[in-house]
């Protein structure tokens, strides 16, 4: 099966989505262990759901670029804490990868669509930004299994 | 008169899924305390509140089905029980955070295998699951999962196994001789999620051969 995701116009070859869940999987039960806040959720509903195939390479490139500049980079500690640091780089390097592949459109034509993007992930943006920093982290990152479970509707 | 807490009342609080069922399971321990009641909680990650689990209040069993009530592929929940004993010692504990399209594990597939002189066929039949769309429509594991494909397996002797596979459901070894034993084994395979069935095995002898040489 070949491995590609295409979120709208937006092609990423040569990542194998299987292998990025098989990386979340091992951290998963870890990670959402410590998230108690079971009445709050990030990637809610809203941010994700009836998102169109244009937008979706709108979304994707912010989200990543989120996770990889602000959750990733400021929960690696606690990874590393726990010797979970092979299948988090899995998943990070895989990120920084198809963020290098993804080239939103920038037309003006594309303004709505991109508005529209930007409305959902700043929808998600200031969700984190309510949590205290280290609650924050740990609950986006515990919600990696939501991102990839979206991410599979365009493998 | 509050309960007081004893945790080892009550261990193991997860649920098992197969196929899309969604069963709450746990222990009682120490199993010597009679009259142990157990109550079912669950919630949906994100929402505030816990729901009840009407039929699983103040029950004796160990077990309470919680698929409906799980049932939606893109949401995520969690579960909680409660255990009071008789002489007044509670003990609350939740899952893990549950998905079931995650979770699930694929049950044998569902095979008819069909002996000829010279061929067997094997007609796999689609897997219902108790998953609906939104207009009612009772979803197979071959309509939830886009890229669930059959292996199958036909065991000529100690030393020579034929394979076929595919998407479709109906397959057919053939070249074989009349008259002899095989053993078929078919799984389901979901690349995506990682998940592959234990085997559906089907001992079929060919017909024998009646025709004049």
């Amino acid at each position: 099966q070949g491995h590609e995701f295409r979120f709208g116009p937006c092609r990423v070859e040569g990542v194998a989505l299987p292998s990025l869940w098989e990386a979340f999987r091992s951290l998963k039960d870890t990670v959402q262990a410590q998230d108690n806040i079971t009445s709050i959720r990030l990637l809610r509903r809203e941010v994700l759901q009836n998102v169109s195939d244009t937008e979706s390479c709108h979304l994707i490139h912010d989200l990543l670029k989120f996770y990889l500049n602000t959750v990733f980079k400021n929960y690696h500690h606690k990874i590393a804490e726990s010797n979970m640091l092979p299948s988090f780089s899995t998943l990070a390097n895989n990120f920084v990868f198809i963020v290098s592949k993804l080239q939103p459109s920038q037309k003006n034509e594309m303004l709505s669509v991109s508005d529209r993007a930007r409305r959902r992930f700043l929808m998600f943006k200031r969700a984190f930004k309510q949590l205290e920093i280290e609650a924050a982290l740990t609950k986006a990152f515990g919600e990696v299994d939501i991102l990839l479970t979206w991410m599979g509707r365009f493998y | 008169h509050m309960a007081e807490d004893s945790p080892e009342l009550l261990q193991h609080v997860k649920f098992q899924s197969s196929n899309f069922e969604n069963i709450l399971t746990w222990d009682g321990k120490p199993e010597s305390i009679p009259g142990t009641v157990y109550s079912v909680e669950y919630k949906m990650y994100g929402e505030p509140e816990w729901l009840a689990k009407v039929g699983c209040q103040q029950i004796t069993q160990k077990s309470c089905n919680l698929t409906m009530e799980t049932g939606n592929l893109t949401e995520l929940y969690y579960a909680r029980v409660t255990a009071i004993s008789s002489g007044g010692w509670s003990a609350t504990k939740m899952t893990e955070r549950f998905n079931s399209l995650q979770h699930t594990t694929i049950k044998p597939p569902d095979v008819t295998c069909v002996p000829q002189v010279r061929s067997i066929q094997m007609i796999v039949h689609p897997t219902p699951t108790p998953v609906h769309t939104t207009d009612g429509h009772q979803l197979t594991l071959e309509e939830i999962f886009q890229d669930l494909f059959y292996r199958l397996e036909l065991h000529v002797n100690h030393t020579y196994q034929m394979h076929l596979g595919g998407k479709q459901r109906e397959f057919e070894f053939s070249g074989l001789t009349p008259d002899t034993e095989f053993l078929g084994s078919i799984v389901i395979s979901v690349p995506t999620w990682s998940k592959e069935s234990a085997p559906y095995v089907c001992r079929v002898k060919t017909l024998p051969d009646r025709t004049w040489t």
